[in-house]
């Protein structure tokens, strides 16, 4: 195909020359009658569907349209690795308001149907992302080639941004693979690769990226042989069933169930979503798509929208931190102490591909720290997500040992050990006694101490900084990057970019006490603790959470994390913020009669979480000596003192320098400690409320609690702003 | 052959081994190549050189797995080695570990790279169980089987004979030439010696009581690493667990002879265990060292591989010594240090007994006397394979790790490494403290 000399085809969006031409389709017609769409120029790296690129597809199908000659269609990406992305997203944040978005989708979608509505074949080749938009795109196609590049990702992911598709996905899709399987795409934002979408039903044939489009014009070449336009399609067994059939209301009610229970609730796009899918069986052909471009318009103007689209482009600027000339990709760790963090880093960096060497004193922890990778491995194995041999690279990157060994080949070395000062200082100088080479990122995983009083130290103490996972590790998405006093640029980046090959996304903090997460998960705790002491039932307290859309109340929260650490962090803030961060006597109390937690048998709440645990008869016993009468809180009184005084401490963050812009208050509180992402961050709900709100509520608790609910100067400003 | 240039002898600047476990206990789920991973992975780790640097890996392995037939070449890809380093697996029988230091020596000399990792594994475990000729034999005629009626003909050619299978380890350990297991011909030394199963006895329980003291003095913390064995990867293992630490004499006698029943002596208490293990060793020249910064343990002087009668094999090391000493320009009594593998109580002290003979040195090596009393206090001090296991790749690694460590350990000069072979060969090196 592509050797066809150039002085046979004909070139249809050649008004302009076309090179040089950003955000347009290419389209060249072979003297064969074959016509090969690209959907964009060889130097686009990334592909959206932007209204200048819409339009050129349009003008180009009109083209192909009157083309009498024209045999074939094939529609590919500008290039290996690239289809099309989906719609752009500044695109779908810009929108505010119903009708336009309903617009906006009715006229992509007849540009899109245009393919349809050629005579002709039109088949897809795919390699590379093939979401949303892009992959709406390949659906109007009547066949699909996918490569098995691992570039390749096809589906659907649209309520991830709190929409739904809006180019007839939620018609084209369900009537191919079928209810059941398209619901299960569409409402979960699923993402297939290559082998899974051909078992699926997303695509027709899956081969070699090199193959790709000699075997989209094979499978063209058979259709224009056979005249047909497309294949013949039929939904077949359970597909057949659950779609066109009563019996679907199976599929309804089980995902209606799934979507009404948990954090789901807060998001109405899938649901609505649903019902998009369900009308592709259920009405006709103009109706059902009528309904999806309202639904569209519906969803896109959702405070829920505009908050995950918010959240997305924070992520997006979080992935480009690790960016710094000097920044280095690490690729042999050292990861000093095996218990729960030490362990699930590790464990972690081996299978992103890192050289790991875990040491601890302790073998026991070792074996346990390898088993916790097997379990995880073995999990992914019986999903068939990795293969055997690629579990057992895993286990052979990551070393274990009670000796550190010779640390000359070592670029990264990080600790994880106790919470004590000198120990940690008194390691970093014994690994470079150990040869770690003077370039070497020396990193600590401390979530209390100085990582500036850490380095004091080190030669080349620029190169020491603070990498702070969160527990569990492996599950925790946010990775806070810590600057101290001498730590430079390129160390920081280092670390940035271990964290986003960790597939974290890392917030740079300054080196103040409980850094950014810590600091303003500290006054909500502490809060919660009060309260359940003034009175009120922890179940009480945590169930005001979860309806804010937290995903676990703080009084589990504390079960979790466990309360000798607790009593200790909060001793730590204690001394970097004085009274604001008094710590409640629960704390103490708790770690006393060893009411820990999940970790020690139960804490406020059993073992595993379940019904009240020992811990009550430390609150009961706290209860009885309070000289005020115990009353329960009012849900607005919770709310008011639970999450007011934490966007205040958000702001006091960003006036203190621990963070440089608010966008990361937003991703890090996110990410950090759950708070609700239909938010679209902490700043985000913020202004929603209204800060003249909150200040005036701070205010009113402060007069009848005392100074720990004072408003910031900083937030005082905005709100009279 | 003559000794050769100093400077093309080989240097042995770390070493180290996993724990050796009993077969079937806690590294069961360990293949060969698993267990040489991890000892490669750990020395590079451990010495901080770069891999990029060897020139060669030689492992040995006597009982490779059908999926790792090259175990030197999986082990050191997994193990992190670049994929530009070839890697060779050597078998020669009970002395692969061995012949893996021969094979870079020669390498060396030759010419031939400079840097080379050199060991064995072996997961005696994993030895299978193999099944015959019949059975392929039914399932070839089954697969080719079209219609039904050749269906069933194939499906009823079945004899439950097929099923029975061939033991590896029993085949593998059976000589084929003269039909005879390895322990009978330990049998047939101790009848040439006059060797009693009270000798064999107490010559096994010392194996034990030096093994033990030596494990508890920590003597082999020097060379044993930790290994974390898969599949569950769930506990770390870090002691050699086939030393037995109360091991009487009584308990010894109680057992039965296992090759000859009737008239034999050689039991499996006064035999070498079935045992899971690996070594690796990093070798390079001496000048190479230096420039790596590195200080050798010991160096290779001499080394030298014979032949003799299968029947008796457990004789090698007295006809492999010899040869051995000359290359290295040293007499026999300039040894300080003797390791010589204990595949059998009887075949060890015959060995000694031919050292002292004249006749045997005589008669068998054309030599005009006898090549020396053994000294008991030189020989095996750290105790052997009856104690420690022999996996039978491993071991002559081993030999050599420990020899180098006590060489330095104890400020001593020259040390030799033997091992009797399966098939009637003796292989021995010749080392230098460094």
């Amino acid at each position: 195909m592509t050797t066809t000399p150039d002085a046979m085809k004909r070139d249809v969006t050649t008004t302009n020359p076309p090179a040089a031409q950003k955000e347009r389709v290419d389209c060249i017609i072979g003297d064969d009658g074959v016509a090969m769409v690209r959907l964009g120029n060889a130097d686009e790296r990334i592909v959206t569907l932007t209204e200048e690129r819409l339009q050129s597809l349009d003008a180009c199908l009109q083209q192909l349209a009157g083309d009498t000659s024209l045999k074939g269609v094939i529609i590919s990406g500008p290039g290996p690795g690239m289809f099309c992305a989906g719609a752009d997203i500044n695109l779908i944040q810009s929108i505010n308001d119903r009708g336009e978005g309903e617009r906006a989708a009715m006229r992509g979608r007849a540009v899109l149907a245009r393919m349809a509505e050629l005579t002709v074949p039109v088949v897809a080749a795919i390699e590379g992302p093939c979401l949303g938009g892009g992959f709406e795109v390949a659906l109007f196609c009547d066949m699909r080639v996918a490569s098995q590049h691992k570039s390749t990702q096809i589906g659907l992911p649209e309520v991830k941004l709190g929409i739904v598709p809006g180019f007839a996905g939620t018609y084209n899709l369900p009537r191919l693979v079928g209810l059941p399987t398209a619901a299960e795409l569409i409402l979960n934002g699923k993402l297939l690769r290559g082998k899974p979408a051909l078992k699926r039903g997303l695509v027709d044939r899956l081969v070699p990226g090199e193959k790709l489009l000699a075997a989209a014009r094979e499978e063209l070449d058979k259709l224009i042989a056979t005249g047909r336009k497309a294949p013949r399609r039929k939904l077949r067994g359970m597909a057949f069933w659950l779609s066109r059939t009563p019996l679907r209301n199976l599929v309804i009610r089980t995902a209606s169930k799934k979507l009404s229970s948990g954090q789901a609730r807060f998001y109405p796009a899938p649901k609505v979503a649903l019902q998009c899918c369900v009308n592709a069986f259920t009405l006709p052909r103009d109706q059902a798509l009528a309904a999806e471009a309202r639904a569209l318009g519906d969803m896109i103007v959702t405070p829920q929208s505009k908050g995950l689209t918010h959240l997305f482009f924070l992520t997006e600027r979080s992935k480009r931190l690790g960016k710094h000339e000097d920044a280095r990709d690490c690729e042999r760790a050292l990861v000093l102490g095996g218990g729960v963090m030490g362990a699930g880093i590790a464990g972690l960096m081996a299978g992103k591909g890192l050289h790991v060497r875990l040491c601890d004193l302790d073998l026991g922890a070792l074996g346990r720290a390898k088993g916790r990778v097997q379990k995880s491995l073995d999990k992914k194995r019986r999903r068939r997500r990795i293969e055997r041999h690629e579990a057992q690279a895993v286990q052979d990157r990551l070393a274990v040992g009670t000796d550190q060994g010779n640390l000359t080949r070592t670029d990264l070395w990080i600790e994880a050990v106790v919470e004590n000062l000198e120990l940690k200082q008194r390691l970093m100088a014994d690994a470079i006694e150990r040869h770690l080479p003077p370039d070497a990122t020396i990193a600590t995983n401390t979530s209390s101490l100085s990582v500036t009083a850490m380095a004091s130290n080190v030669p080349n103490p620029e190169r020491v900084v603070g990498i702070h996972f969160f527990n569990p590790p492996e599950k925790m998405p946010l990775v806070e990057v810590i600057r101290g006093a001498k730590t430079s640029d390129a160390a920081v980046a280092t670390a940035c970019r271990l964290a986003l090959r960790l597939g974290k996304f890392p917030v740079v903090t300054a080196d103040a006490p409980g850094f950014l997460v810590n600091r303003c998960l500290s006054p909500y705790v502490n809060e919660a603790a009060r309260l359940v002491l003034e009175g009120t039932e922890p179940e009480a307290v945590d169930a005001a959470m979860l309806e804010f859309g937290m995903p676990m109340g703080p009084c589990r929260l504390l079960d979790e994390v466990g309360f000798d650490v607790a009593a200790k962090v909060s001793e730590v803030m204690q001394e970097g913020f004085a009274d604001r961060m008094l710590p409640c006597e629960l704390f103490q109390a708790m770690a006393k009669a060893r009411a820990l937690g999940q970790k020690s048998g139960g804490g406020i709440y059993g073992a595993n979480g379940k019904g009240p645990g020992p811990g009550r008869k430390v609150i009961d016993e706290l209860r009885r000596q309070r000289s005020t009468p115990g009353r329960e809180a009012s849900r607005s009184e919770l709310l008011h003192r639970l999450i007011y005084p934490l966007v205040d401490e958000a702001y006091r963050c960003l006036d203190s320098d621990i963070v440089e812009h608010e966008d990361d208050l937003d991703l890090g509180l996110v990410m950090g400690i759950g708070f609700p992402p239909f938010t679209g961050g902490v700043t985000q709900y913020a202004r929603r409320e209204g800060l003249a709100t909150i200040t005036a509520a701070l205010d009113a608790l402060e007069r009848t609690h005392g100074s720990r609910f004072a408003v910031s100067d900083g937030l005082r400003r905005r709100a009279a702003e | 052959m003559t000794s050769t240039n100093k400077d093309s002898d080989l240097a042995i600047v770390a070493g180290l081994r996993t724990p050796f476990t009993k077969a079937q206990g806690a590294m069961r789920g360990a293949a060969a190549a698993d267990l040489g991973t991890h000892v490669i992975r750990e020395l590079f780790d451990r010495s901080g050189v770069d891999p990029a640097e060897v020139s060669e890996v030689i492992l040995g392995c006597a009982g490779p797995d059908s999926r790792e037939a090259n175990v030197a070449r999986v082990a050191a890809l997994r193990a992190g080695l670049p994929e530009s380093t070839p890697a060779l697996t050597v078998m020669r029988n009970c002395a692969s570990g061995l012949e893996s230091l021969v094979t870079a020596q020669q390498r060396l000399r030759a010419g031939d790279g400079d840097v080379f990792v050199v060991g064995g594994t072996e997961s005696m475990s994993n030895f299978p169980l193999l099944m015959g000729p019949q059975l392929v034999k039914f399932f070839q005629r089954l697969g080719k089987a079209r219609s039904l009626g050749q269906r069933l003909a194939a499906i009823a050619s079945f004899r439950p004979r097929a099923l029975k299978p061939r033991i590896a380890i029993v085949e593998g350990l059976t000589d084929p030439t003269t039909g005879l297991m390895m322990g009978n011909t330990a049998e047939n030394v101790a009848r040439k010696f006059g060797i009693t199963r009270s000798d064999m006895d107490d010559f096994a329980l010392r194996s034990h009581q030096r093994a033990s003291a030596a494990q508890q003095a920590a003597v082999f913390g020097d060379e044993v690493v930790p290994f974390v064995p898969p599949p569950r990867f769930d506990q770390a293992v870090s002691d050699d667990d086939g030393i037995r630490q109360g091991q009487t004499i009584e308990a010894l006698q109680k057992l039965r002879p296992v090759f000859d029943r009737k008239n034999g002596d050689v039991t499996v208490g006064n035999s070498c265990q079935v045992t899971d293990g690996a070594v690796a060793m990093l070798c390079m020249t001496a000048a190479r060292a230096k420039s790596l910064g590195l200080k050798p343990l010991a160096m290779v002087r001499g080394y030298a591989t014979v032949g003799l009668s299968p029947a008796t094999m457990g004789l090698g090391p007295v006809h492999a010594t010899p040869p051995a000493l000359e290359q290295a320009g040293i007499t026999f009594d300039e040894l300080d240090r003797i390791e010589l593998n204990e595949a059998f109580a009887a075949q060890v002290l015959g060995c000694q007994r031919a050292f002292a003979s004249a006749d045997y040195c005589r008669n068998e090596l054309g030599l005009d006397d006898a090549i020396g009393e053994v000294d008991p206090d030189k020989i095996n001090v750290h105790g052997g394979a009856i104690a420690l296991g022999h996996p039978i790749a491993a071991t002559g690694a081993r030999l050599v790790l420990t020899l180098a460590h006590q060489l330095r350990r104890d400020g001593l000069r020259y040390g030799l490494a033997t091992l009797c072979i399966g098939g009637g060969q003796g292989q021995a090196v010749v080392l230098e403290a460094a």
